[in-house]
Parts: C-alpha cells; structure tokens; sequence
C-alpha cells in the first residue's frame, strides 16, 4: 500500500461484521468473517475468483442475511427488518449493471431518481458529470458495458450515500471514466462515507484504499 | 429525503409500462396467443352458431384467466438479480412494488381483455349487454387477476420453477373471478341481478391486495 | 416399557384400533335402501373430505403462525399437513368418482363440494410444488406460509362461489338419488367413528412426519455448521504446464 490520499479516518464503525457466515441455497459461501469499516475510510477487497466477493458487497449491502453470526450496517441488524430502513443510504455498483436494457440511460436514471425521491432534473446533471449528456436517449441495451456503467456512477452521484460498494469499478471503463471513478469514490470518503472497492487491480486500488484485506477459504485474512 | 409510497409505486409502474410498451410481448406474443387459442375452440368442439354463442363467453374468459396471468408474470419475474439489487438500494418499499407492478400489470390486462374480448364477439356472436356492469367486470376481473399474478409472480421469484410454476399456482385461486365474471354475463342476460358475483369479486380483490402487501416484505428475504 | 418405545408403537396401535373399528362398524351397517352396499363407500369417502378440510386449515394456521412467529416449528407443521392433506384429498375425489360412476352413470357430477375439493388438490399441489423448488430454507419457509395464507383464505371465496354457481344451474330433474340420507342409527355411528378415526389417522402421521422433517432439518443444520469446504476452495489456479 503506498500513500493514502484521503483525511485521517474518523472511528464510527459503519460495518461491523462478527463471525459472519453465509449461504446461498445449500452451498457455504463465506465462513467466520470479521470486519469494521469506519466513517471515511476505503477498503480494497481481493480474492481469487469464486472466492466469495461480490457474496460480501452483497451481505455488507444487506441484501442477503447472515447464516451465522452477527453484522450490523449503518447501525442496522443484517438479521432483522432494520435494514430495510438503512439500504436507501447505501450504493452499489455491480459486476453486472443493474439497468433495464429497454429504457435508455436517462430513463433509467430519471427512474432511480423517482424512486430515492431525488428530483429527476438531476439526474441529467449527473449524467452530464459522467459525460454521457449526449447519450441519454440511447437505450441502456444498446449502450456499451462501459456507459452503463458511467450510468450507474451517474446514479450515485445523484443519490447521498453513507456506504458505497464497488465491484470491479475500473472494468470497461477508459482512462477518463477511471479518473471519474477514483475521484468519486474519494468524494465519498471525503464526506464521511465508507468505500468497499472489489477489484483484481491491486496496484490501482491500493493507490487509493486505506488498507485492504483478502478473501480466501470464505474469510478475511 | 424518503419518497412516498405511492410515488414509488408510481415509478414502478411507469416503469413497467414503458418497458412492455418497448418490447411489446403483450400486444405481439400473448394477445395473439389469447386470440388463437379462441379460434382453435370452433375446430374443436364444431361451428354450430348456437353453441359457439352459448360457450362463448366462458371460453372467453377461460383464456383470460389462464393466458391473462401470463402478462402479469411476464413483468413480475422479468427483474434480473441486478435490478432487484438497484431498486433495493434506492429505498423502494417492497410493497410500493408490489403494487406498482400490479398497477402496470392491471392496464395490460384490460388491454388484453378487450382485445381478445372483441375477437370472441366476432368468433363466437356474443351479444354485448348491460355495459356499464361489463366494463365494472373487466375492470375488477383485470385488477384480481393482475393482483394474483404480481403475488404469485414474487413468491415464485428465484424458485428452480420460476414462472412455469405461476400458472399453477393462479389457476385455482382465480375460480371466483372466473365464476363472477361469466356469472355476472349469465345474469345480465338473463336480466338477473349480479351484485353478489360483483361483490365476490370486490372481496376477491381487496383480500389479495391486502395480502400482497402485508407480505411484501417476508417474500424480498432471501 | 421405555419413552421412546412407548412412542414407536402408540401411533401404530391407534391406527390400526380405529380403523379396524371403523372397518368394522362399516360391515355391519346396514345397506342403504337405494344404493345397497355402494353406500359403504362413503364410509371412507366422508371421513377422506373431512381431513382434506382439517389439513388444509391446520395449514394455514401453521402459516400464519410462522409469519407472525418466525418459528420453524410452524412451517413444519403446515408443511406436514400439506403433505399429508394432498393424500386424503385425493382419495376423497377418487372416492367419489368410484362412488358416482355406477350411481350417477358419469365419473364427474360438478357438485360443489366434489369441485370444491378438486381445486383444493390444485392447490396443495402447487403449495408443494414451491417448497420442493425452493432451496433455501427461509425462503422456503416465507414463500410457502404466505401461499398458505392467500391460499386458504380465497378457498371460503371459491367455495361461496361453486355454491352459488351450482345452486343457479341445477342438474336437470330426472330421477337421481342424491347423497344418501342417515337413515339408520347403526349408519350415523359408522360415519361418526369413521372420521374419529381418520383424524387419528392424521395425528399419527403428522407427528411422525414433523418428527421427520425436524430431523431432516436437523441434517441440514449439521451440514450447515460442518467444516465444509466453501465455495471458493473449489477454484485453483490454472495449470498451463506443457512439457518442460
């Protein structure tokens, strides 16, 4: 890990995982995992394929309960109906994107904007700040990997989050969406949110993260 | 900032509408699919003009019941994992979901209805009589039905079956809304009174909608 | 005599007790003055309706007892009844039918009970169906208990509805005899103690059924905690060794 770009990372816990564990059907994905991430901090997350990381943004996204053990994020139990209340804080973008292929990219985010009750006049802002003003009325279908995904940036800067969990953010993307993606996330950092960044670059992010931790055998090391 | 309920609900719907209206599965696959299963009938059971006329209406609303719940499964399973998680993480109540998708669901299918509604008259002569009660039918036939198949279309979500098992499930549960409906028909022809098969159905449709709610959430938990 | 000895043997013994009783009460009931012996059937036909009803309730009070709990043991317990519910409801319809053909001349008459009860067997069905396609045993649990729910409320609407629908186009009036009237005390008490021992018949089951599924459960949790390998460990680095 080389030089850290972002403020002195402040000590609210804003994921605590203890001795979490997860399971998808039948199957064992993740066993005994501990975690804290607090306010203003980057974390990188590494593993080898399989290993269970997009399992662990989803978990930390409250999207999937626990097996085993406790977790609470932005103050929620992951195990009870709390997290409902708290998933409106938290952003995640995807390996694979998360638009309808039918609607186009400002459809998509005028959508969002609607539902997260932000007025959907910003979502053309945003996706001016990405650089896609000129691709709004371009079905989300029939965009490439890469502006959907400057979609799903737009979507987030549209959106105040606590919590971002990124899956591979630099796939697809070219050298100005990589810049768009880094400065984001240290926005998000600045303000006194959290960033989880799952990627294979481990060079890149750990240019930018706090620290990082693996995932091997189901758990962190 | 937390949006209302009916303002997600809203954007839900809106959402599904344009989404059908793009790809047009209801007005190019399953309308037609309604239109011909009424046409294979004759070949079946024979032309004879009087007893094409005395079937009609419940074969016609045979094949919405049964096909109808196809154009409210096709929208309510069509979400990949992906899009559940966006939606999730945008704060929207599983139950402003619910009935948004149902709210989308409902338009389609009196679209639906009335489509395939105007094939059976010409098929089959089917006399048009009491109006006003028959748009009432429609309209409460298309929003139990879109409720049953939005509520059903959730609990199947993810299953190994998926949407081959909604059919199954909808099929028995629609009885009352297929006997209010033709029914209803078969009174107002008769010049019989229909409000207790229009208030079964009135019931019909509040219970599911009651239920789809109050389950929203438990059926999200994975 | 130990607990557990005491416990394999008493469902058995009350089987066969009560339906050796109700056998028995079945021969030695008169014939009906119309029907003759095919009346007998209903001795079996009755009681098999009756636990189809009973099962599909206890069913639906498991459901709505877990999604107000959280209680596994109440999915269980709806999830036993189904099961054995499906069972009884088919033979109450295979019953009937065997009744009906040399009776009525048809295998199907659309009375509304009979009807009634062939959408009910759909419905089991389809309840089991889910379970069996549900892999994840919250989900399961969830899923199942709110079809129990929506399922079991809209059977009295289905019900009201044959009922009405029948009682608006009768059969035409020939000369048919309808179910047989009680026309004997001997024939009340055969019936009587035929659903006796019926229910009997289902408690046994659904105890060593939900004892079965809590085991079963048991197994998976086991499994659960075991040191498994995850996931992940099934993927290793790849190995594009040729010859040195």
């Amino acid at each position: 890990m080389t030089s850290v770009h972002f403020r002195t990372v402040t000590e609210t816990p804003l994921v605590e995982l203890s001795g979490v564990g997860v399971r998808i059907g039948s199957t064992q994905i993740l066993r005994d995992v501990d975690l804290q991430i607090t306010a203003g901090e980057v974390v990188g997350l590494f593993g080898a394929n399989g290993a269970g990381k997009t399992t662990m943004l989803r978990l930390i996204a409250t999207l999937i309960r626990p097996a085993q053990g406790q977790g609470t994020v932005l103050g929620a139990d992951l195990s009870s109906a709390e997290r409902y209340d708290v998933r409106r804080r938290i952003g995640m973008i995807g390996h694979v994107p998360g638009l309808y292929p039918e609607l186009t990219l400002g459809e998509n985010l005028r959508y969002s904007a609607r539902v997260a009750g932000v007025p959907t006049e910003r979502a053309g802002e945003a996706l001016g700040a990405v650089g896609l003003a000129g691709a709004a009325d371009r079905r989300a279908g029939a965009s490439s990997h890469g502006m959907q995904r400057r979609t799903e940036f737009a979507r987030e800067l549209m959106i105040d989050r606590s919590l971002l969990l990124l899956d591979e953010p630099h796939s697809a993307l070219d050298r100005d969406a990589v810049d768009l993606v880094e400065g984001l996330i240290e926005r998000k950092a600045a303000e006194g949110g959290a960033v989880v960044v799952v990627s294979h670059d481990r060079d890149r992010i750990n240019a930018i993260a706090h620290r990082s931790v693996e995932l091997a055998g189901g758990t962190l090391t | 900032m937390t949006t209302g309920f009916w303002q997600q609900a809203k954007a839900v719907s809106g959402r599904d509408l344009l989404r059908e209206r793009r790809r047009g599965d209801v007005l190019w696959i399953t309308i037609p699919f309604g239109a011909i299963a009424l046409l294979l009938v004759p070949l079946a059971v024979g032309t004879d003009a009087a007893l094409l006329r005395e079937i009609g209406p419940g074969m016609y609303w045979v094949i919405v019941m049964l096909f109808g719940v196809l154009v409210a499964v096709g929208k309510a399973s069509s979400e990949t994992l992906p899009q559940q998680d966006a939606s999730l993480l945008l704060g929207l109540d599983p139950a402003a979901g619910f009935v948004g998708r149902s709210g989308a669901a409902t338009l389609l299918l009196l679209i639906f209805e009335v489509v395939v509604g105007v094939v059976a008259v010409g098929l089959y002569d089917i006399s048009i009589i009491g109006i006003p009660w028959l748009i009432f039918t429609l309209l409460t036939a298309a929003i139990g039905l879109a409720l049953l198949g939005t509520l059903t279309g959730s609990i199947v979500n993810s299953t190994s079956a998926g949407t081959a098992l909604v059919p199954l499930l909808v099929a028995p549960l629609s009885v009352p809304l297929l006997l209010g409906a033709t029914q209803s028909y078969e009174g107002l022809r008769l010049g019989h009174s229909i409000v207790s098969w229009i208030l079964l159905m009135v019931v019909v449709v509040l219970v599911v909608a009651i239920i789809g709610v109050l389950t929203a959430r438990p059926l999200q938990e994975t | 005599m130990t607990a557990q000895t005491r416990n394999r043997w008493w469902p058995w013994a009350a089987i066969v007790l009560s339906l050796a009783t109700a056998f028995t009460l079945a021969m030695v009931s008169p014939a009906d003055d119309v029907q003759g012996n095919l009346v007998r059937i209903m001795y079996l036909h009755v009681p098999a309706a009756w636990l189809a009803y009973l099962a599909f309730l206890v069913t639906f009070v498991g459901s709505v007892a877990y999604l107000l709990t959280r209680h596994f043991r109440w999915d269980r317990i709806a999830a036993a009844s189904a099961e054995i519910g499906v069972y009884f409801t088919g033979l109450a319809i295979v019953l009937g039918m065997i009744w009906a053909k040399p009776t009525w001349g048809v295998w199907w008459t659309w009375d509304a009970r009979l009807t009634l009860t062939a959408i009910m067997f759909f419905v089991y069905l389809g309840y089991l169906a889910l379970r069996r396609t549900t892999d994840d045993p919250i989900a399961r649990a969830n899923r199942a208990a709110v079809l129990g729910v929506v399922g079991a409320i809209q059977i009295p609407l289905v019900h009201f509805s044959v009922v009405w629908w029948r009682t608006l186009h009768q059969p035409p009036s020939i000369i048919r005899p309808d179910g047989p009237a009680i026309q004997d005390s001997m024939m009340l008490v055969a019936l009587i103690v035929g659903v006796l021992a019926f229910t009997v018949v289902y408690v046994s089951l659904m105890v060593k059924r939900i004892e079965l599924i809590h085991l079963e459960d048991q197994r998976d949790a086991v499994e659960r905690t075991a040191d498994q390998p995850v996931a992940g460990e099934a993927v290793t680095a790849p190995d594009l060794g040729g010859p040195s």
